[in-house]
């Protein structure tokens, strides 16, 4: 049976809110207006946490060449981090003309000689799939000779964006690796984080919180991952779903095969950490957590808001604007709001139907919810008077241009924001935005100009 | 001369430096200004590659993608996909030129380029580089090639004054203006093709990324052919010549496998020199001829006790090896991206066409690293130092204003190198001393 999913489904995922109504495919990308990466782009992101896996690109270099140790997601694992290896075919024009398999089983038997990998992951391309290499034998057959899992990942650029990748990743993970192991123990508390890539170490800064609670994150997909572990995703009480709609349709099927139900959290800022903390506790419905979780939460809110006392008056009456994609729209405005900074519009260009309904909850009726930010976000600021802009680098300019401090928010910066503490670390960089002369200072007239 | 192996045994990369002939090719036509890069391929080819280059020039980027999907990866010629980009892209800015490039995927289909281009009515300059084939410096080459043949007109003048300068791609910003300005000021008007001095230059523009933001015009690249000469650098960019000389076959043609350290700078004075009838360069050169010749007998202690791990695109590592072995650098070995003529002509121990995996094998041989952003964790994991070159440099920003070309950039250069050397062996003695005090046997021999 051939692995590669089939997108068609995979597009009309029906556990997503958009294709109750109208059935919209999430990838109609438009020639000469399209930004945002590939499938292949979705699935590194997805997959590459698996530190103990090797990642192998069956493409060329355009493919890899800018791509491999860009991933800011920390790994405890104790070997040497393949998440940081690039390990790529190559492929050449002979290649091209007479096939690229052998050269592809001879790099897995490289990869399991040299680096010796829990699993190999096998990333097909666009030129690969249009000269129809068959990576799923090449991929049976390097597993049972090397004896580890060699999963094949169909996601050649063409089939769609980012988004796409993902739930192909999701797909390839369901099939080849959850359920081919049993955990060596289980508890009543066993879950799964799915979609949590441990950027930036986010998820360190919340999981040793689950565990005093004794809740065991049995797998994660993918941040801090272990190969050994997601093999035994089948065994959880509850998938968490972290900040990854594209992920559902994993989290459906795992319900659908296993039984297993899950729930959307996030970690970002003290009221989502503390919600998400809670939702995990009733998902497990022992009342006896649920008591402990709230006091938990009780003890690591009144620590925060602590702390958070002198940053809560530098913060008094500072509006900002927020210009960040998807379940950002919502999620650092609510770790603003934590701050005491009123949000008064935020980007809804990326996001789902339901991260919309979620952000307009989160701001409020009078917020102003901007769909296409680029054009709109430098009158917002005029219209609204806010002191602080939060945005990809690509707004850099139109802070400057309006006076107002710059935080950028993409996924370059270096620090984590999410879970308690994160909040703490928002507030440094924040404080030290708003404080920086340089916004006002750049624009400032040349001895020259009149 | 070197040992150069050309050919990698392996069936993969492992820690690869290549780069693709479309990144080479993006990164050419964003020398061009108000041009907009178009990648003919899926949307991840486009996006990889502007992801790399805003990292690491620390800019915006403009490209654009012509978004093959599934279907038009077969029902489609390029027709719709490009025509239909062209027209999406005018909707929203209007370019001077829109740079149109393959990749794999539209290679393999087989588009036919030509075909298309010749049915769309603006400005569009096509060029193939399939990423399967070449690497960074081909498809810039190839770029540069097809801006010049399909744009410049033919002509039968010539300008005595004009020089048309072609530098090779691993050249920074910073270092394309530097050498105009140096070839400017014999007397000479410098038109530089590409010319990414003045659109990646680290500028604060207003347009972020509509449309390049500067570079040598359209116009300029229109009337190219009354040069007097075409100047090359860089091994890679020699056929450029021939190309310019096609339009106009009295233009004379210059090359210059590099412009570093003593030795290569004088090169180009001494033509400079003839090309323009002068005794004697402006006395600014002059100075820092003499700058130079200090900064090599400052920095010749340090460098000549070092043994380096070169790692780079082939006229680049050709340009460091030239200005280290100046002041006596051990190059134990250079890696090459793609295989090249100018290996060949390296002075190292060891050339080679491969991977950081292959520099991890041999760490005992050097001490110090220059490479691009991937020989920093190559450094950690072999307890060397690293400096940073080349692409992609996602560690450090000011990328574009790096200058290690000429007498003046030559001398920057080695004060760099000896320096990170210095800290690097007081880094050792350091750990040595340490080690003693807590009295362990330790080895001095290094």
């Amino acid at each position: 049976m051939s692995s590669k999913p089939k997108i068609k489904d995979l597009l009309v995922e029906s556990a997503c809110e958009h294709n109750k109504g109208k059935k919209s495919s999430c990838n109609a990308p438009t020639p000469g207006a399209t930004t945002g990466g590939c499938a292949l782009d979705g699935a590194q992101i997805a997959l590459f946490p698996f530190a103990d896996a090797a990642h192998l690109v069956h493409g060329p270099m355009s493919c890899i060449g800018g791509a491999w140790e860009t991933r800011l997601t920390p790994t405890s694992w104790s070997g040497r981090d393949l998440t940081q290896t690039g390990f790529a075919t190559d492929i050449n024009n002979n290649d091209v003309v007479f096939g690229g398999e052998k050269k592809l089983a001879a790099a897995i038997d490289h990869i399991a000689a040299s680096y010796a990998p829990e699993a190999v992951f096998v990333y097909s391309t666009c030129v690969p799939a249009l000269t129809g290499d068959d990576i799923d034998a090449v991929c049976k057959h390097r597993s049972e000779k090397h004896g580890i899992p060699c999963v094949p990942v169909h996601v050649p650029g063409f089939v769609g964006a980012k988004n796409l990748g993902s739930r192909i990743a999701g797909e390839a993970v369901l099939q080849h690796l959850i359920g081919t192991k049993e955990p060596e123990e289980t508890t009543p508390f066993d879950i799964n984080l799915i979609g949590e890539h441990n950027n930036t170490g986010e998820l360190w800064r919340y999981r040793h919180l689950l565990e005093e609670l004794g809740i065991r994150v049995l797998s994660t997909f993918s941040g801090d991952g272990r190969i050994a572990e997601i093999r035994t995703a089948h065994r959880a009480k509850l998938n968490v779903i972290v900040c990854a709609k594209s992920l559902v349709s994993m989290t459906r099927k795992m319900q659908e095969q296993y039984g297993i139900p899950w729930i959307s959290c996030s970690f970002y800022g003290k009221t989502d950490t503390s919600n998400g903390i809670l939702a995990i506790a009733e998902a497990l419905g022992d009342a006896d957590l649920i008591a402990r979780a709230r006091a938990l939460i009780a003890r690591e809110e009144a620590r925060l808001d602590e702390k958070l006392i002198p940053y809560r008056e530098i913060f008094a009456g500072k509006k900002a604007v927020l210009n960040t994609g998807g379940n950002k729209a919502w999620s650092i405005a609510s770790a603003l709001q934590d701050l005491g900074i009123e949000v008064v519009a935020t980007s809804v260009r990326k996001s789902t139907e339901a991260d919309k309904a979620k952000a307009r909850e989160y701001l409020g009726e009078n917020a102003i919810l901007m769909t296409n930010p680029a054009t709109e976000q430098a009158k917002v600021i005029d219209d609204t008077g806010a002191q602080l802009l939060l945005a990809g680098g690509r707004s850099l300019y139109t802070a400057i241009k309006k006076r107002i401090a710059f935080t950028d928010v993409n996924q370059e910066k270096k620090k984590s924001y999410g879970g308690y503490d994160g909040l703490l670390v928002l507030a440094e960089d924040l404080i030290n935005s708003l404080q920086n002369p340089v916004f006002e200072l750049v624009d400032r007239k040349a001895p020259w100009q009149k | 001369m070197a040992e150069v192996r050309r050919k990698s045994g392996k069936p993969l990369q492992v820690n690869p430096h290549k780069l693709s002939q479309p990144m080479g090719a993006t990164l050419a036509f964003l020398g061009v200004d108000r041009c907009m890069p178009l990648m003919h391929g899926a949307q991840g080819c486009a996006s990889f590659a502007k992801v790399m280059f805003t990292r690491h020039f620390c800019e915006p980027i403009a490209l654009q993608t012509t978004a093959v999907n599934d279907v038009i990866a077969v029902l489609d010629g390029g027709d719709y996909s490009i025509s239909e980009s062209v027209k999406n892209i005018g909707d929203k800015v209007a370019p001077e030129l829109i740079g149109v490039h393959t990749t794999g995927l539209t290679e393999t289909k087989g588009d036919d380029l030509r075909g298309v281009a010749s049915k769309i009515d603006v400005p569009l300059v096509y060029v193939n580089t399939p990423d399967f084939k070449g690497g960074l410096e081909s498809g810039w080459t190839l770029t540069t090639q097809a801006l010049i043949d399909q744009l410049t007109e033919p002509c039968d003048r010539i300008d005595a004054q004009k020089i048309v300068l072609v530098p090779h791609v691993s050249l920074q910003p910073i270092e394309v203006e530097k050498l105009r300005d140096f070839i400017e000021a014999f007397g000479f008007k410098v038109v530089a093709v590409p010319d990414l001095s003045s659109s990646l230059d680290n500028h604060l523009g207003e347009k972020q990324a509509s449309l390049s933001s500067g570079g040598v015009t359209v116009d300029a690249l229109k009337q190219l052919a009354d040069a007097a000469f075409v100047v090359t650098v860089g091994a890679s960019v020699k056929p450029v010549g021939a190309t310019l000389q096609k339009k106009n076959p009295a233009i004379r043609h210059h090359h210059l496998d590099h412009v570093s350290g003593l030795q290569g700078t004088d090169a180009l004075v001494a033509w400079l020199l003839e090309a323009s009838g002068r005794e004697a360069p402006p006395p600014v050169v002059e100075r820092w001829r003499k700058r130079l010749q200090d900064a090599m007998l400052d920095s010749h202690f340090s460098i000549g006790q070092t043994r380096f791990l070169l790692v780079a695109e082939p006229d680049h590592l050709a340009a460091m090896a030239a200005s280290l072995r100046e002041v006596g650098g051990k190059v134990a070995l250079a890696i090459a991206t793609v295989d090249s003529p100018i290996l060949g002509d390296i002075e190292a121990d060891q050339v080679i066409v491969g991977d950081l995996e292959d520099a991890e094998n041999i760490s005992a041989a050097y001490d110090l690293i220059i490479g691009n952003y991937h020989t920093e964790s190559l450094a950690h994991r072999a307890e060397k130092r690293a400096v940073m070159r080349g692409f992609p440099n996602y560690e450090e920003i000011g990328n574009a204003l790096k200058h290690d070309v000429l007498y003046e950039g030559g001398a920057y250069f080695l004060f760099e190198i000896a320096n990170a050397a210095e800290r690097m062996r007081e880094a050792q003695v350091h750990h040595e001393r340490e080690q003693i005090k807590l009295g362990r046997a330790v080895s001095l021999s290094g």
